[in-house]
């Protein structure tokens, strides 16, 4: 039951009870009950097994022997974290880690944003076969095109390099990139580019003045997911890379097991916090313009 | 215009940025170069500690072919190997475990060793070790560190029950085992449940059931007529029986070990829940590291062959002491090319004094008949005797060498037993499956 | 108006016949239109703006380059398109194509035995392979519980994410957290939250009387499908969550409000006001999030490693088993293969029936 057309005059007796900014009156304090205590479920499911993770992280060795739990460590110790950064080159592959994701995360934009400017805007056979290809390398097992990308990436003398890595990040993140940005492109109205070309723009003036601005809740959304699907990956960063020097943090993370599930749990679960903490940040700095950014991509993706 | 500025400054940088570990870590030239890349899939830190100290001694002392120390894991190791193999780029000595060289092998992956092998090292390591890396008539490994599986039991509970503790020269058979659950089995009141004599940690049910079938006669593993084949009778399944029973019948064994793993006995094992629990030898770190203060557990072999009874064993030299084992081996890539210099460091790396560091670093038995002998291992503190006494009945396990028997064993075996021990499935349903249907999936790979 | 800033930002001149509103018709709303007062979502496609557009626009001076245009574009847009074409081209398409064609023949692994062409014999042995028919099963049940889940729970999520309550800074963050971890620390973690005897479940539920003996949630074959739907779920609720999130607060506030005002109740609100805002976005991603997690077995591979007795075997595992611990690379290519047609023929059903009156928004493409 939508009222045709804008904002109708709210009576004053209603304004009086309306919560701010939405003119909607205040729900019920029972019905506010029900909210916490849904959310309080949502943070219980979400939350507790990463405390669970944290607490792991801090006990010594004989209380992860325990067959009685506790959420919290009886004698907490830094001496997994210790551990941890002796017996495995932490801090190296975090920073192998982050120079990787970073890299793939702006190269994906950079090479993206070209391109899905050009599909949105020409219908032509070039764009729909590349959008049959976002489908379909989506869907096709990625375990069985790693050997015949491991050979291609030997003759182009890309293996065991970070840059042969990358490479293969950004490629394998296009078909989302391209999806998510197509979107956003296709809602810039062509007329902003016919203007501006009538005023003496080339192309690439356009893109970079006209087109690049309205795009930047796309371009961060981008980035995110890049960055963090580059970070998590595991597969093709143990087989391409061979050099202990440029192992990334999340092949690092599987030498903490041994032989049919031996594991150092407590320097397992202290290396795993420190995995986590760079996307957190990452996500931290961006989480505000995510909202306005995906939506958008979405709909009209 | 802050957003713009700020979008195209970051752009720029990663144009920038892009080249630099491109460049920084491009080929090397790897064809020209004449050092050895060796795989270790050591991770216990005093392990990979004395494979890096290892590493670094060999590389003082030979400058023209220097080493490199690469670390893999266990659980991805064969992956990551197929890949390379695939590739064109393996390393060139490589730490795996016998099991796991099957496929390689056949695969023309792995290179023979027998021409290369010095003398020394052929003699310093038992015929029936070496007979583990024997692959379809060529040698593809040298074994250099063995695993028995033992019983790891809370001394203070067995002492109450008044139960005689085995050594490896009077062990337990399987009645006298039995007979010990039994006594060990009590309800401890007071709410906290059962105490079981035993957990058996049936996670992955196959390999320990095949390899205890050694010890009552059984094989599992026949060759006939050139090929490989599946036998299940009753000397075969003597164990695995045994196994059935006491979890369903004398309800002396844990049924919620049936679904673990070795490490996740433990927590149940120091509070008292079970009173002995089969392990393999490795596991006695993890023991040490998280038993609670004062808990005293020690180290035990497990039952040999049944004397009289049901699957008499006993059979050849070893009296029912027979254990199957997949050692852990290194081979050298068929794509190395310095083989000469791979073999010597690997004969480097298995000299006996540099064995015994390796074995003490990764608590495991070492192969080398000279390595046994050091005093070291033979200490009573955390059962090292007993797993180097045992060292002399440890022989290649039955399923070594087995071409398909990678996908018996996820197909049909493990399905299979976890169904048995979980009581799904009778006896002669699981000797139907194991036997007819995995000879199909072998004869696959035999003709 | 938005096209003013940007105009202006780049230092352009709005032509005289564009400023009188004559763009209403031909622009859907920009993504950061805070002032957008006509209250509807974009429901015009590139095609009908540029045919608008057509009509009433001046004809772009560069006609020689119009000339000059290969498969439809010209040589700037090539330029534009290249960088990413040509790795594409290197090194997915090409992998991909061989990949898939190996579904043809009996290659295997190792240098022994030479790869020969079998035409659909592959095909043939998948269709009477038991094991394969039970992993697709198990895989079904698997994405499509996850995503019907993961969709319920991040709809009820951004719903209240989208309230005025408290704490809803930490709510948001912890919603992301699953998204941050690598997926080897996700399995691990929830090995450890599902242990039998020192589990933070069994620990949890005894401790709250709802349970007696400690449950084996990882070995039980009849409980390790639903535990490890669970962890799917958790691990994907934060993707979708945003996407949801960022949908809601997309629909205007107007709408409620006048909602509200003739009387409509929460619920009615719901279903007439915020459902056919958020739709398309809602199909969007569940679509995507039915092709994620019918392709993931990697959490699963940490957890169960397909069992006990095949019971969480998906059909992704099982084609990577086939082909790294076989060695069967044939036989692997094709079950993927064969997964793609099934999944793209679900795909295109589920989205026929969901898209037909969106179609000229061009929800999903």
């Amino acid at each position: 039951m939508s009222a045709p057309g804008g904002v109708r005059q709210p009576s004053v007796a209603r304004a009086r009870t309306a919560a701010p900014g939405t003119g909607v009156a205040r729900p019920r304090r029972a019905v506010r009950y029900a909210q916490y205590a849904a959310l309080l479920c949502y943070l219980a499911f979400l939350g507790l097994p990463l405390l669970w993770l944290l607490s792991t992280a801090f006990k010594p060795p004989r209380e992860l022997g325990s067959a009685a739990p506790e959420l919290l460590p009886a004698h907490p110790t830094l001496g997994n974290f210790a551990a941890a950064f002796d017996e495995q080159p932490l801090l190296r592959s975090g920073l192998n880690s982050l120079t990787v994701a970073g890299c793939a995360a702006l190269l994906s934009v950079a090479v993206a944003v070209p391109a899905s400017y050009v599909l949105a805007r020409r219908r032509t056979l070039p764009a729909r076969a590349t959008s049959g290809w976002i489908v379909a390398g989506q869907l096709f097992p990625l375990v069985l095109v790693i050997v015949p990308l491991f050979m291609v990436l030997r003759q182009l003398r890309l293996v065991d390099s970070l840059g042969g890595l990358v490479a293969v990040y950004v490629v394998w993140n296009l078909p989302f990139a391209l999806w998510m940005l197509r979107g956003y492109v296709r809602a810039v109205p062509p007329a902003l580019e016919e203007a501006a070309a009538v005023d003496g723009c080339g192309r690439l003036r356009t893109l970079r003045s006209v087109v690049l601005p309205l795009l930047a809740p796309g371009v961060v959304a981008t980035l995110m997911f890049s960055f963090v699907a580059a970070w998590n990956e595991f597969f093709f960063a143990l087989v391409l890379l061979k050099s202990p020097e440029k192992q990334t943090i999340s092949v690092l993370l599987t030498r903490f097991t041994g032989a049919e599930g031996a594991a150092d749990l407590g320097p397992l679960a202290a290396a795993s916090l420190l995995a986590t903490l760079p996307s957190l940040v990452f996500f931290a700095l961006l989480q505000r313009r995510l909202a306005g950014a995906l939506s958008a991509g979405a709909v009209k993706g | 215009m802050r957003r713009r500025t700020l979008l195209r400054a970051a752009l720029t940088a990663a144009a920038a940025a892009a080249p630099l570990p491109l460049t920084g870590c491009g080929p090397r030239g790897t064809d020209a170069r004449p050092g050895l890349d060796y795989l270790s899939l050591a991770w216990q830190k005093e392990s990979v500690d004395a494979n890096k100290a290892l590493v670094a001694a060999w590389n003082a002392a030979h400058p023209h072919t220097p080493v490199r120390y690469l670390q893999g894991s266990w659980e991805s190791v064969h992956d990551q190997l197929l890949t390379s193999f695939e590739g064109g780029s393996a390393p060139d000595v490589i730490h795996d475990e016998a099991g796991d060289l099957t496929d390689f092998a056949h695969g023309g992956y792995l290179t023979d060793l027998r021409p290369l092998l010095p003398e020394r090292l052929n003699s310093a390591i038992p015929q029936r070790t070496w007979r583990t890396a024997r692959i379809g008539g060529g040698l593809y490994g040298v074994p250099f560190l063995q695993e028995p599986r033992v019983l790891v039991a809370d001394r203070r509970l067995l002492r109450r029950a008044g139960i005689r503790l085995p050594t490896v020269r009077r062990p337990w058979d399987w009645a006298e085992f039995e007979a010990a659950a039994r006594a060990l089995t009590r309800d401890r009141g007071g709410g906290r449940g059962r105490r079981y004599g035993v957990a058996w940690a049936m996670k992955e049910p196959v390999s320990q059931s095949v390899n205890l079938a050694l010890s009552t006669g059984g094989r599992v593993f026949h060759r006939a007529g050139g090929r490989d084949v599946v036998r299940f009778g009753p000397r075969d399944s003597a164990v695995a029986e045994l196994i059935h029973r006491q979890v369903h019948r004398d309800r002396t064994a844990a049924p919620s070990g049936l679904g673990m793993s070795g490490s996740d006995v433990l927590p149940g094992f120091f509070a008292g829940r079970y009173a002995m629990v089969p392990l393999n030898f490795s596991y006695r770190q993890q023991v040490h590291q998280q038993a609670p203060e004062g808990f005293d557990w020690v180290t035990l072999p497990l039952p040999a062959g049944n004397r009289g009874g049901r699957g008499a064993g006993g059979s050849g030299p070893h009296g029912g002491r027979a254990q199957g084992v997949s050692p852990q081996t290194l081979s050298i890539a068929r794509d190395c090319r310095h083989k000469r210099a791979a073999m010597e460091f690997v004969a480097f790396l298995t000299g006996a004094r540099q064995l015994v560091r390796l074995a003490r670093g990764d608590w495991l038995v070492p192969t080398a008949t000279a390595a046994l002998a050091a005093p070291a291992l033979h200490t009573e503190r955390y059962g090292w005797r007993t797993g180097t006494e045992s060292a002399r009945h440890l022989v290649a396990s039955p399923v070594l060498g087995v071409r398909g028997y990678q996908e018996w064993l996820d197909k049909i075996a493990t399905p299979a037993f976890q169904e048995y021990y979980a009581d799904g499935i009778a006896l002669r349903e699981l000797r139907g499956r194991l036997v007819e249907d995995g000879n199909r999936v072998l004869a696959r790979y035999q003709r | 108006m938005p096209e003013e800033r940007v105009r202006a930002r780049a230092g352009l001149r709005l032509p005289r016949s564009r400023r009188a509103g004559a763009t209403d018709a031909s622009a859907p709303s920009a993504p950061d239109s805070a002032s957008d007062s006509s209250g509807r979502p974009a429901r015009t496609s590139a095609r009908t703006s540029a045919r608008t557009s057509a009509r009433t626009s001046v004809p772009p001076p560069r006609t020689a380059r119009d000339r000059r245009r290969a498969l439809g574009l010209d040589a700037g847009a090539w330029f534009l398109l290249l960088p990413a074409l040509l790795p594409i081209l290197v090194l997915s398409v090409g992998p991909l194509l061989y990949g898939m064609s190996l579904a043809f023949t009996d290659a295997q692994a190792g240098r022994t035995d030479p790869t020969r062409f079998t035409g659909l014999a592959n095909f043939a042995d998948l269709r009477l392979d038991p094991l394969f028919w039970d992993s697709f099963r198990v895989g079904l049940v698997w994405a499509v519980s996850v995503t019907v889940l993961q969709f319920a729970l991040a709809l009820g999520l951004a719903l209240l994410l989208d309230q005025n309550l408290r704490f809803r800074w930490l709510a948001r963050t912890l919603a992301l957290v699953p998204w941050a971890m690598p997926q080897v620390v996700v399995g691990e973690l929830w090995r450890l939250v599902y242990h039998q005897d020192a589990g933070l479940l069994n620990t949890t539920l005894r401790g709250l009387h709802l349970l007696d003996h400690n449950a084996g949630w990882l070995t039980s074959p009849s409980l390790a499908l639903p535990a490890v739907i669970v962890v799917g779920v958790w691990a994907g609720l934060p993707q979708t969550t945003v996407v949801l999130l960022a949908g809601l607060q997309n629909v205007p506030r107007e709408l409620h409000e006048s909602a509200a005002l003739d009387g409509a109740g929460a619920w009615r609100r719901m279903r007439a006001v915020t459902w056919p805002a958020l739709r398309p976005v809602a199909v969007a991603i569940a679509s995507l999030d039915l092709i994620w997690n019918i392709n993931s077995f990697g959490l699963v591979y940490v957890l169960t490693q397909g069992g006990p007795g095949g019971q969480t075997r998906l059909p992704m595992l099982f084609a990577y088993e086939e082909a790294f611990r076989y060695g069967q690379y044939g036989y692997a290519a094709a079950m993927g293969l064969v997964l793609v047609a099934a999944v793209a023929l679900l795909l295109a059903v589920f989205l026929r029936s969901r898209l037909r009156p969106y179609e000229e928004e061009g929800g999903v493409r």
